[in-house]
């Protein structure tokens, strides 16, 4: 039997500088190789990604191909390492474009309150309504196929995820005594909230968004997937899994296995990164 | 007979913390035991430990035993047993120890069916005839209502009444009072004693506050960092107390009693305050308040509060009168305490003076400057901030958790001078020296930092700015009594030094005693009472000073005939 | 009488979002360069008899508001015009493909309330342990599967290799159906187990650490009781709110699900109907599902009060 709030309280104590856990370095270095090889991919890349091989359909792994070539005998490596462009470039567009505006709004609501707050608040509710991945698709239909369009709205789409967690963490600071105590030193509001309240709920929100990139790159893959993101023969990850499902049906795995277990990864990647980023945060400042 | 006996009882965390390290100590049936320590002596865990609720993976060594069966070690369902027919226990706060989301007839109830296997009828009765035994007015309603429609005090007695159900034979309270303000504390502390008479029961009571312990214990244990300090009868360990830390303990607690040099203590720091108080440098010390408006004495007074008045408009709900008429007025290098419980307006006078609020009429003139309007420009709020400034109640959150103490004072300092950075740096460095902190705490974050020492950076953060006027809203109630006796004399310090004229808020008479020359007493947004704090607390002459004074718990050996005339009906009523 | 003003309120915001929402849906339109009569026809060779067709059916002449009107009241009626790729009644057209999609979501919530439920559960209890870490470790693995993902690798398993599960269609017959669908429901489950479970572990979590948890222990109550009456119960109202977004997400997702499983749902006819340029079956869709979200969001604060009292007095005051 066990008394919870003791145990909290007491187990609490003695964590103050915990070290990074392996499976978070680990999760770091994935990342790092993966940009590292979207960035220099035609160096890396031993094949030119649609570089067709009429001697290898679904050839298994070899020396020549290490992850074997698809149904049109490209070589699935090379395809990977491109592929990896737009697979982490939209989610980071997404990620960074929705923090801007969504920390920027949040603020203005959390910190004026009021009318202001009230009306943002009732826009996020409205776009809250429309799941992400629907507001691609709409652009889509609105704009044609590619990924420049969803991006966009995804963009738009999480934007307000990140703005009301600001409002939340910006209005509960601004009741804090410290904000008070700046007042009453004669600080000016603007002074205090952008140098000082917007520096404390940075961390939190950063966190939060590195949360996100997991889901934008699900939902990008998913839209390429569905065959209204990045249009084949360009080699992305979800477009990839898209062309392999005809051979998945008669037994070839590979091609549509490798790119779905590298979206796995990364996004375990990714997420093991952010929640350790936000524990740390968690931790940092008191509640 | 012994109804709890531990003995060599010993607690340790995975992790290696030694929790408690040996304690013994035993409560008899009828008899009161006061266990008494600062904040992570480990009083709380011993007396939850009676209950076998332990830390997780906590390993125990010694002996716990209740009404004669072993406790640590004990099998699941002999536990229960206990929990469900020896012992019961009450809880700092009835706030959160209430299931927010269940009636209080559920809470009531609960044990009684589930545990007992009682009818819905017969838990009704019980649970009724309970809270009326802990004097709420209207049991059969209360049942069907839900803990946030009551106030603290009333959900203390719902939590007592509740750990009644099972007809314990021990009673274990642990702070019950500490959340609650001091007039509902008298009357919490009468009901556990009737409650503990009627019934013939064992208490083992857990404080911080010695003077509570002392009014209400026959013997008291005394705790620090897990180890028992001292023990025995309550009027020797306060008198003579034996143990250094008892000695410190003792002498750093303050009292309301008038005539303290006759009580036998240790000399400390603190007692300094007392004596140096600085009556010659006030010039106006002897001006006595009009019937409601203050009359100006020749020198002006640094601080006064002209009618001050705020009411706050909540849409659904009755305003309330937080402010009403408030005038006030503190002499050059005075000291003004303002007394008053929870929602009496002591804080919003406060905000209102330093500019947090703006008040609905009245007016505020600080060092002969009117202060009342918000300040339009940026010249007009440095003005408004150089003539006054306030130390926050919450060390913790008062301090922006990101900024080092040497930033957070050098960013005041250079708001308002023109100071190079190195001028700057020296300046905090002496700042930071004025109350008792060292170089090194220049550089540390709040959260390294004790609640002690960042008040001190708090307080010195103000003095950067060399304010006429400090503020200081219930800034040592979050700090242990040893602490906050450290801070008390940093502020007494600097004000012999400075000459600073205080504003000093608490809800603690004790504390205001040894920092204030004047009180005033506020209620419901009115002062209801003004004057020397010797002559206020010595010959109260509102009803309500008089309650509040009353209710102070206090050793009836402590006070002779000092203070006879005012205290003795609470006293019978806390003694049982 | 509060609380019939108090759900009139909620009414109210929930009509203001849907109205705010359905003019989101019928301007983003125009805010695609062009004329709307070449926008409709795209990809397609419009004839001059085509061209007045469609001018005439939708409006196109009006100005923009009456264009909206016309397409709300149709709307509200449950006429979304025609679909431009089956030349028949939108309505029609979404009406045969609504229950596969529906029968896909009620499974996949089935799974996601039973697995996230009792996996968060196990997590908070055993906290800190074992079970808590295997589970957490789950958890994160399973929570970066997204449904495509997820249904090649229960398409290349149970359906290639093991040959258990069909990997194709919606089948006939309600049993056959239910057998179709489960490798779908699975694979679009997933990603929300996870969500429903890390919310209910770090609800059950925040609980347990509660004192009125440890008052309710230190009076004798069982374990199990305490858990039951204090923990969960009090718990509940953070995952009712995910639940809440899961609703459209789930119908959002199953447009993927459906496409890898050959299932002819809503889902599919919505990407059918942005690859072939069917806008008018595109805007129902979307309109549908945001209804869907804002209807269930609605219902869960209308309950708030029966879930947390607190929230009853709350509403007066603020």
């Amino acid at each position: 039997m066990t008394t919870p709030t003791l145990a909290v309280k007491v187990l609490r104590a003695p964590r103050a500088r915990r070290r990074s856990s392996t499976t978070y370095l680990i999760s770091l270095g994935v990342l790092a190789v993966m940009t590292l090889a979207a960035v220099f991919a035609p160096l890396i890349a031993p094949y030119d990604p649609d570089q067709v091989d009429f001697s290898a359909f679904y050839a298994g792994p070899s020396p020549e191909h290490w992850l074997g070539t698809d149904g049109l005998g490209r070589d699935i490596l090379s395809r990977m390492i491109f592929g990896a462009r737009t697979a982490l470039l939209g989610p980071l567009l997404v990620v960074v474009s929705s923090t801007i505006l969504g920390v920027l709004l949040g603020l203005l609501a959390g910190w004026r309150g009021g009318w202001i707050d009230a009306v943002l608040g009732r826009i996020f509710d409205v776009i809250f309504a429309f799941p992400a991945l629907l507001i691609a698709i709409l652009a889509v239909a609105l704009f044609g196929k590619g990924l420049v369009a969803p991006v966009i709205a995804m963009s738009i789409a999480y934007a307000p995820f990140v703005a009301r967690l600001t409002r939340t963490l910006v209005a509960a600071e601004r009741n804090r005594p410290y904000v008070a105590a700046y007042r009453v030193q004669g600080f000016g509001g603007a002074w205090i909230a952008l140098r000082r309240v917007l520096p404390n709920v940075t961390p939190i929100v950063g966190a939060q968004s590195t949360l996100n990139f997991g889901y934008v790159l699900a939902e990008l893959a998913g839209l390429s997937f569905l065959g209204l993101g990045v249009q084949a023969p360009t080699a992305d990850w979800g477009a990839m899994i898209n062309e392999a499902q005809a051979g998945l049906i008669g037994g070839y795995f590979l091609p549509a296995l490798v790119p779905a277990v590298a979206v796995v990864i990364v996004v375990v990647a990714v997420n093991v990164v952010g929640e350790e980023l936000s524990d740390r945060i968690g931790g940092g400042t008191p509640a | 007979m012994t109804l709890l006996d531990i003995s060599g009882l010993t607690l340790d965390l995975p992790n290696g913390n030694r929790l408690l390290d040996g304690i013994s100590l035993d409560v008899s049936a009828g008899e009161t035991v006061g266990l008494v320590g600062e904040s992570g002596s480990g009083k709380s865990v011993t007396a939850r430990s009676v209950l076998g609720l332990l830390p997780d993976r906590a390993t125990t060594g010694g002996s716990v035993r209740l009404d004669g069966r072993e406790v640590l070690g004990a099998p699941m369902g002999e536990l229960l047993d206990l929990r469900r027919h020896r012992a019961s226990m009450i809880f700092q706060d009835p706030r959160a120890g209430i299931n927010p989301m269940r009636t209080i007839g559920d809470h009531m109830t609960e044990t009684l069916r589930l545990c007992e296997g009682k009818s819905t009828a017969e838990a009704r009765a019980r649970a009724i005839e309970l809270l009326h035994a802990v004097r709420l007015p209207r049991p059969e309603d209360h049942l069907r209502q839900y803990p946030h429609e009551f106030s603290g005090g009333m959900l203390q007695r719902v939590m007592i009444a509740g750990a009644l159900t099972s007809s314990p034979r021990l009673l274990i309270c642990d702070e019950p009072t500490t959340a609650l303000d001091v007039t509902t504390q008298a009357e919490i502390i009468t009901v556990l004693a009737e409650q503990r008479a009627s019934r013939d029961m064992g208490m083992l009571f857990i404080t911080h506050d010695l003077n509570l312990a002392a009014s209400l214990c026959d013997r008291v244990v005394v705790m620090s960092g897990g180890r028992v300090e001292e023990h025995g009868d309550a009027r020797r360990v306060f008198r003579e107390p034996r143990a250094e830390y008892t000695k410190r303990l003792v002498a750093a607690t303050p009292t309301i009693a008038v005539g303290e040099a006759s009580v036998g203590r240790a000399v400390s720091a603190g007692e300094r305050i007392e004596t140096s108080a600085p009556d010659t440098r006030l010039p106006s010390a002897q001006s006595r308040y009009g019937a409601g408006a203050p009359t100006r004495p020749a020198a002006g007074p640094m601080l006064a509060t002209l009618g001050l008045s705020k009411t706050y408009h909540r849409r659904g709900k009755e305003p309330v009168r937080a402010v009403a008429d408030a005038s006030i007025e503190i002499a050059r290098g005075g000291a003004l305490g303002v007394v008053g419980e929870s929602g009496s307006g002591k804080s919003t006078l406060a905000r209102m003076i330093v500019g947090l609020e703006q008040a609905d009429a009245g007016d505020i003139r600080i060092a002969g400057r009117e202060r009342t309007a918000a300040p339009r420009t940026r010249d007009e709020r440095l003005a408004h901030a150089r003539s006054v400034q306030m130390v926050f109640q919450d060390p913790y959150l008062s301090l922006d958790p990101r900024i080092t103490a040497g930033r957070a004072i050098e960013d005041a300092l250079r708001l308002h001078t023109r100071l190079a950075s190195a001028e700057a740096r020296t300046r905090v460095l002496e700042l930071l020296d004025l109350v008792g902190l060292a170089e090194q705490h220049a550089n540390a974050r709040p959260r390294t930092l004790s609640g002690g020492q960042r008040q001190r950076v708090a307080i010195a953060r103000a003095l950067a700015i060399a304010p006429d006027v400090l503020v200081m809203d219930e800034a040592t109630s979050a700090l242990d009594v040893s602490v906050q006796a450290q801070v008390l004399d940093v502020v007494a310090e600097i004000r012999r030094e400075r000459g600073l004229t205080v504003l000093f808020i608490s809800h603690d008479l004790a504390v205001v005693r040894r920092v204030c020359e004047e009180t005033v007493v506020m209620k419901d947004g009115e002062i209801v009472e003004r004057g020397r704090t010797v002559r206020l607390l010595d010959a109260p002459e509102h009803p309500y000073t008089r309650l509040l004074i009353d209710s102070v718990p206090r050793p009836d050996w402590d006070l002779d005939a000092v203070m006879a005339e005012a205290s003795i009906d609470a006293l019978s009523a806390t003694q049982g | 009488m509060t609380a019939v003003r108090r759900i009139a309120g909620k009414l109210g915001a929930l009509l203001l979002t849907l109205f705010l929402a359905s003019l989101l849906v019928f301007f983003s339109r125009f805010i695609v360069p062009g004329d709307p009569v070449s926008f409709l026809l795209r990809g397609r060779t419009p004839s001059p008899d085509a061209v007045a067709a469609v001018t005439a059916q939708y409006g196109l002449d009006l100005p923009p508001w009456q264009q909206y009107l016309n397409w709300l009241f149709g709307a509200l009626q449950g006429d979304f015009g025609r679909s431009l790729q089956y030349r028949q009644d939108v309505s029609t057209v979404l009406g045969e493909r609504l229950p596969v999609t529906l029968g896909l979501v009620v499974m996949a919530g089935l799974l996601i309330a039973v697995i996230g439920l009792s996996a968060g559960a196990v997590a908070a209890l055993n906290r800190g342990r074992i079970a808590d870490r295997a589970t957490l470790v789950g958890l994160t693995v399973l929570g970066a599967v997204p449904s495509f993902v997820g249904s090649i690798v229960l398409i290349a398993v149970f359906s290639v290799q093991l040959r258990w599960f069909p990997s194709f269609g919606s089948g006939e017959g309600f049993l056959d159906t239910i057998y179709h669908l489960v490798l779908p429901s699975i694979a679009l489950a997933i990603v929300f187990v996870v969500l429903v479970g890390k919310v209910t572990r770090s609800s059950m979590v925040e609980q347990l650490g509660r004192e009125h948890v440890e008052v309710a222990m230190s009076r004798g109550l069982k374990r199990a009781t305490v858990i039951r009456r204090h923990v969960f119960r009090n718990a509940i109202r953070p995952i009712l709110t995910v639940a809440g977004v899961l609703v459209a997400g789930l119908l959002v997702s199953s447009a993927i699900v459906e496409a890898a499983f050959g299932l002819s749902g809503m889902g599919s006819l919505l990407v059918q109907s942005v690859d072939r340029l069917d806008f008018p079956v595109v805007q129902a869709i979307v309109m549908f599902v945001v209804t869907a979200f804002v209807v269930v969001n609605a219902i869960i604060d209308i309950l708030e009060p029966w879930i947390d009292p607190r929230s009853a007095a709350g509403a007066g005051a603020r």
